[in-house]
């Protein structure tokens, strides 16, 4: 995977910018302005190609039993677990779990914190101080107390999960797009399409919403890092997706903490995943924060 | 007392019975002592430690509770009138009873037991107690709010009682409802601790900690939660020259691996896993570390289970059920286990920890023993036959959590297998505590897999799963013919006969599949080789093993 | 001043309200409840409704968290529904664990995390500023809990060392039990750490174009003394927010991070409070986390008036 970034030569693309697509020579200058979030942004994509095309890349199936406990090895790159897996496999099906939990409950956070943030600004009022106080006791509170009494109350599994976590993220998100949209809303164009006579709706979607485009992505970006950050942290205490499908998490915590001694691959390759898949989305976030808007750096 | 085949010296219930009814049981101290392989003479002193996963969390009150977690730390302070018999001289896996507080007994028919009680025992010199003598009030107190007071779970164990009267200071007469055979194995289990009136009506009921005065070997000296609990010996104990250990240390820690670092510290006397086991994959370094140390293998209680619901499709069908067990590989599943690296028993109906009562597995009739023998063809043949030739699907319900990883672990392999043979299984993860208290109830679609192991006799193992309205007979089991059965035993007092029926009981079940094929481990005990005159088994009493051992150092 | 403290707090009393209630109101809506537990696997219909009675588990949700917020007002919390224990005696066993790793990481995020961001800010795409950039995301990417296995686990099998997890108690060996934590501490510690050396860099930058910092070189002000004394000083504000916000991520972190290294913590005891339904439990160590989390973003308000005059109220 690591190749492709150094397939994609400057040089070449700043020799003939003509020859290639729009879209490809923001790429490159964003890769040369901000390397690393370029290689955030590689260590994303090979994430989601190990997701897409995981029953490609597998050697074996994520529950097929080859051989017991093997080391890492030629055949078995990340070596074999106690019920015979291949760990490498896993790891690529392990894939899925993330970027499936990871995207789902950013778009579903994002959503919900998008219906929040802008209708608490552009209403306003007891609405407004209302919808707040709620938003505070919701991010003031232990998100754990939440999460975990809403997958015991539903029972662990795979939407479940997106759902609890998506209520837990929506509140810090919804409240950085109430301030985004608070300050959109002070813009004399806005009040200049109000004084035409635009509707609420055309207001909202015409001005506002592209405006705090900037702003919702890079939430986006850094909240999917977390977001997989949370999934695996469930998956140990045991309250993440149910095997036998791997979840990095639950691979790490399960048997991997139980064999620690004696097959410490079972539980370091899906360490190191899950910390690369967070490197990636944090160092893509931070880099899109510096090119987009820098004034949201150092904020939350 | 199990029958004849136990090699020990202590008087089994038959010969009692053969001895027309009338025995006497002399104190156990010398015999608990006499070891032909340690003629060495007992050395007083020293604490015995040893790991533990858990604080009393389910409170101290014996009567509210059937958790290892509280029943476990009771042993040392409390005693009952019978016990299980510890010590070297006992194999592990058989459950021998001789007496505790009770110095003898008589059964003058079969729903009267008189037991004379030992003269001089003293209660703990603790408030609000205060070391007063124990008479048979403490025992009609404790049996009559066993059987009164609300939510015993443990009060099945002595249902059939009805009621119980003080004959004089000492003797004390239980009268049955009806006869049933094992109520002496009842009675030696460990939830019917004799406890002490004034702590009840002082503390309202016994779940804190400081109501728990008992008359057994040691006294419950401190709870620091989560940290350690320490009992200190009992001065005034009643068998003399007993316990040996001057206190016992009860080390609390939750994790495994910090569990067996403490072990082969040195920091604990005893093996890291509950019943002072290590796992079969540590057992190699603890050797390594500590030459000498002794060890035992026995088979644990516990044991896998699956409930299907019977009354509905496809599990209604008997060739169904038969492919599920087919289906199964346990050798594969105990493999992986990291306590039993391939070393199990497969277990019928009553638990192959049993010894005396499980069922071999060759002796089971020929379609019950072909359940144990995997073959995916085989499932797949039944599958078809049952009119299912290209698969059924089936949701199956788990604890996700609880039970720990060895546990998910086997619940991967049966699913993969499963779904070899043609059951798309959709597996649904439940929260352990929903679990325990829905799932195990009935509450499930077609099928759930869970653990089986938190009785401590073998007949609860059928009697509630397969006599109809039993809170357990979830699957539902009703066959008069097999509850006929089940009745029958119970009033079988001649222990090879009730065997024999408890082995017909057994066979039945297996040959109409009302029971799934599962296996236990056949776990490693290990203790320090300083500490004498020991022996591990099944069961909660930590205490009665631990009350004859030794420190040799 | 005093205004605007009665003021925020007024404001936190509602929030306060809500989040108590949904705290209490969830865990009751988890099937099986704590009765069923209790009495596990040998249950009778009857026995489960008297015990339910006997707790006051049988009345309207609404009722029992009138009854509980009466209770609290007088300063009575309850006791655990398992071990019959005060809540407040098991908080007060329990809170001093999780107060001490949370302070024990705080002060290791600072120690490490601001005067890294400093000296990467003085010398900013530098060598030491790329290397110190790159180990903060890193140490904000790898998750605690992976922190702490490799480090229990890497060490195990290089040198067969395991480190001693057994809590001490301060009375029993006051080394020991602060010792115990530092590993804990300075796991939990890094990713704040990491959050805090950004922004601490990323502020000084921005502080350092100012125009009189600008003014301070031209006049020949020494390096030192222009990063340390004008410009840290105005960076300093926002780090505190963050340090505010950091105080609810440790809260989260120490759960896992005391389920690993087996500290009796709030934490823990949280999740066991939660699996097995002990609603008082879960109740007080709500209460008091959210609290301290209010408080702490009160006192990061407050501190910002001391730090920068400028700020009135």
């Amino acid at each position: 995977m690591a190749n492709s970034a150094h397939t994609i030569t400057v040089p070449d693309a700043v020799a003939r910018p003509w020859g290639v697509p729009r879209s490809v020579r923001l790429a490159l200058r964003f890769c040369r302005r901000k390397p690393l979030g370029g290689i955030g942004a590689v260590i994303i994509l090979a994430l989601l190609m190990m997701a897409v095309f995981a029953d490609r890349i597998a050697p074996y199936a994520y529950d097929e039993s080859v051989a017991r406990m093997k080391p890492p090895s030629a055949q078995f790159w990340m070596g074999t677990d106690n019920l015979g897996r291949d760990v490498w496999s896993r790891v690529v099906y392990g894939a899925r779990i993330s970027v499936t939990v990871g995207f789902a409950t950013v778009t579903l956070a994002t959503l919900l914190a998008i219906v929040i943030g802008v209708s608490s600004a552009y209403v306003g009022g007891t609405y407004d101080i209302l919808i707040q106080r709620v938003v505070d006791a919701w991010i003031s509170f232990p998100a754990l107390v939440i999460i975990l009494s809403l997958l015991a109350a539903l029972g662990p599994g795979l939407l479940n999960l997106i759902f609890a976590l998506s209520i837990i993220g929506a509140a810090g998100t919804s409240r950085v797009i109430r301030g985004a949209t608070l300050s959109i809303m002070q813009n004399p164009y806005v009040e200049a399409a109000r004084a035409i006579g635009a509707g609420h709706g055309r207001i909202l979607l015409l001005y506002v919403l592209p405006n705090i485009m900037a702003t919702i992505i890079i939430l986006a970006t850094i909240g999917l890092g977390t977001v997989i950050l949370a999934e695996s942290a469930l998956s140990f205490l045991g309250f993440g997706i149910p095997p036998p499908y791997p979840s990095w998490g639950a691979m790490l915590s399960g048997s991997g903490r139980t064999f620690m001694y004696h097959a410490p691959w079972m539980a370091l390759w899906p360490a190191a995943a899950i910390s690369l898949a967070v490197f990636g989305f944090n160092m893509l976030g931070d880099a899109l924060r510096d090119v987009l808007d820098p004034r949201l750096r150092g904020g939350r | 007392m199990h029958g004849s085949t136990t090699p020990t010296p202590s008087l089994t219930r038959r010969a009692l019975l053969k001895a027309g009814g009338v025995a006497f049981i002399a104190a156990t101290g010398p015999q608990l002592r006499a070891s032909p392989a340690e003629a060495q003479a007992p050395k007083r002193g020293g604490i015995l430690r040893f790991t533990f996963q858990s604080d009393p969390v389910t409170g101290f009150d014996p009567q509210q509770t059937i958790s290892f977690v509280t029943q476990v730390p009771l042993s040392f302070v409390y005693s009952r009138l019978l016990k299980v018999k510890a010590g070297p001289s006992v194999k592990p896996m058989t459950y021998p009873i001789e007496a505790d507080l009770a110095e003898s007994w008589t059964q003058p028919n079969e729903t009267t037991y008189v037991f004379k009680l030992r003269k001089g025992v003293r209660w703990h010199p603790k408030p609000p107690v205060n070391g007063r003598e124990l008479t048979a009030d403490d025992v009609k107190y404790t049996y009559d709010r066993f059987l009164t007071v609300k939510g015993n779970p443990n009060r099945p164990a002595l249902e059939s009682v009805d009621r119980i009267d003080v004959l004089d200071k000492h003797t004390v007469r239980f009268v049955l409802k009806e006869p049933n055979a094992w109520f002496l194995d009842m009675l030696a289990s460990t939830s019917t601790w004799i406890i002490a009136k004034e702590c009840v009506d002082k503390f309202g009921d016994l779940k804190k900690v400081d109501s728990v005065v008992g008359t057994g070997p040691w006294m419950l000296e401190r709870w620091e939660p989560n940290v350690r609990m320490t009992f200190a010996r009992n001065p005034n104990y009643y068998i003399a020259g007993l316990p040996y250990a001057d206190g016992v240390e009860m080390l609390i820690d939750k994790d495994p691996s910090s569990r067996l670092a403490a072990f082969l510290a040195g920091k604990t006397d005893f093996g890291p896993e509950y019943q002072q086991v290590v796992r079969r994959i540590d057992l190699q370094l603890a050797k390594q570390r500590k030459p000498g140390l002794q060890t035992a293998e026995y088979t644990w209680f516990t044991a896998g289970a699956q409930g299907l619901k019977i009354d509905k499709p496809p599990f209604n069908d008997l060739r169904v059920r038969r492919a599920l067990a087919r289906a199964t590989n346990l050798q594969e599943v105990y493999d992986a286990n990291a306590f039993s690296q391939g070393q199990w028993t497969p277990n019928p109906v009553v638990p192959a920890a049993f010894a005396e009562w499980s069922i071999p597995i060759d002796q089971l009739g020929p379609e019950g023993r072909k359940n144990y023998q995997h073959s995916i063809a085989e499932a797949k043949r039944l599958l078809a036959e049952a009119g299912y030739p290209s698969g059924v699907k089936v949701t199956a319900e788990a604890p996700g959590t609880g039970y720990g990883p060895d546990f998910l672990d086997t619940v991967q392999i049966n699913v993969k297998n499963w779904k070899a043979a043609g059951f798309d299984i959709d597996l649904k993860l439940k929260e352990y505590g929903a679990f325990i208290s829905s799932t195990i109830y009935g509450k499930f679609d077609q099928m759930y897999v869970g653990l089986r192991g938190a009785w401590a006799d073998p007949e609860a193992y059928f009697y509630r799963i397969f006599v109809p309205e039993q809170p357990n007979n979830v699957m539902p089991v009703n066959d008069p013919k097999l509850t006929e059965m089940i009745k029958l035993q119970r009033r079988t007092l001649d222990v090879p006969k009730r065997r024999q029926i408890v082995y017909d009981v057994q066979r039945y079940a297996a040959e109409h599949g009302y029971f799934g094929v599962d296996g236990s481990v056949n776990v490693v005990s290990a203790w320090e080789p300083y500490i004498k005159n020991y022996m591990p088994n099944n069961g909660f009493d930590f205490g009665g093993r631990m009350m004859a051992a030794w420190i040799d150092k | 001043m005093r205004n605007y403290v009665l003021r925020r707090l007024l404001v936190a009393v509602p929030s306060l309200l809500i989040a108590s209630f949904i705290v209490f109101t969830l865990p009751r809506l988890i099937p099986g409840d704590v009765v069923q537990l209790m009495l596990e696997e040998k249950a009778y219909g009857k026995d489960l409704d008297d015990l339910r009675a006997k707790l006051g588990l049988d009345r309207p949700i609404p009722v029992q968290y009138a009854a509980w917020l009466g209770a609290v007002g007088q300063g009575n919390f309850g006791e655990s529904l398992w071990t019959r224990q005060p809540v407040v005696t098991e908080l007060g066993r329990r809170f001093p664990v999780t107060l001490t790793l949370g302070t024990m990481a705080i002060v290791v995020a600072i120690l490490i995390g601001v005067p890294v961001g400093v000296v990467s800010a003085a010398r900013p795409d530098g060598a030491l500023d790329f290397f110190a950039r790159s180990a903060a995301i890193l140490g904000l990417s790898i998750p605690a809990f992976v922190k702490a296995i490799v480090i229990i686990l890497l060490p195990a099998i290089w040198w067969g060392w395991t480190p001693m997890i057994r809590f001490v108690e301060f009375s029993a060996d006051p080394v020991t039990h602060v010792l115990q934590f530092l590993l804990p501490a300075v796991i939990l510690g890094i990713a704040s750490a990491a959050a805090i050396m950004r922004l601490t860099r990323g502020m000084l930058l921005e502080v350092l174009r100012q125009d009189y910092v600008r003014t301070a070189w031209a006049k020949g002000v020494g390096e030192r003394v222009i990063v340390l004394k004008h410009a840290l000083k105005n960076a300093i504000i926002p780090v505190i927010t963050v340090l505010g916000l950091q105080v609810a991520q440790i809260a989260g972190g120490a759960v896992i991070i005391e389920t690993i290294f087996s500290l009796p913590g709030m934490g823990q005891l949280l999740v066991e409070s939660i699996i097995q339904r002990d609603y008082p439990v879960i109740q007080g160590i709500n209460l008091l986390v959210v609290t301290i989390i209010v408080a702490t973003n009160l006192a990061v308000d407050l501190l910002y008036a001391v730090v920068d005059p400028r700020i009135r109220y």
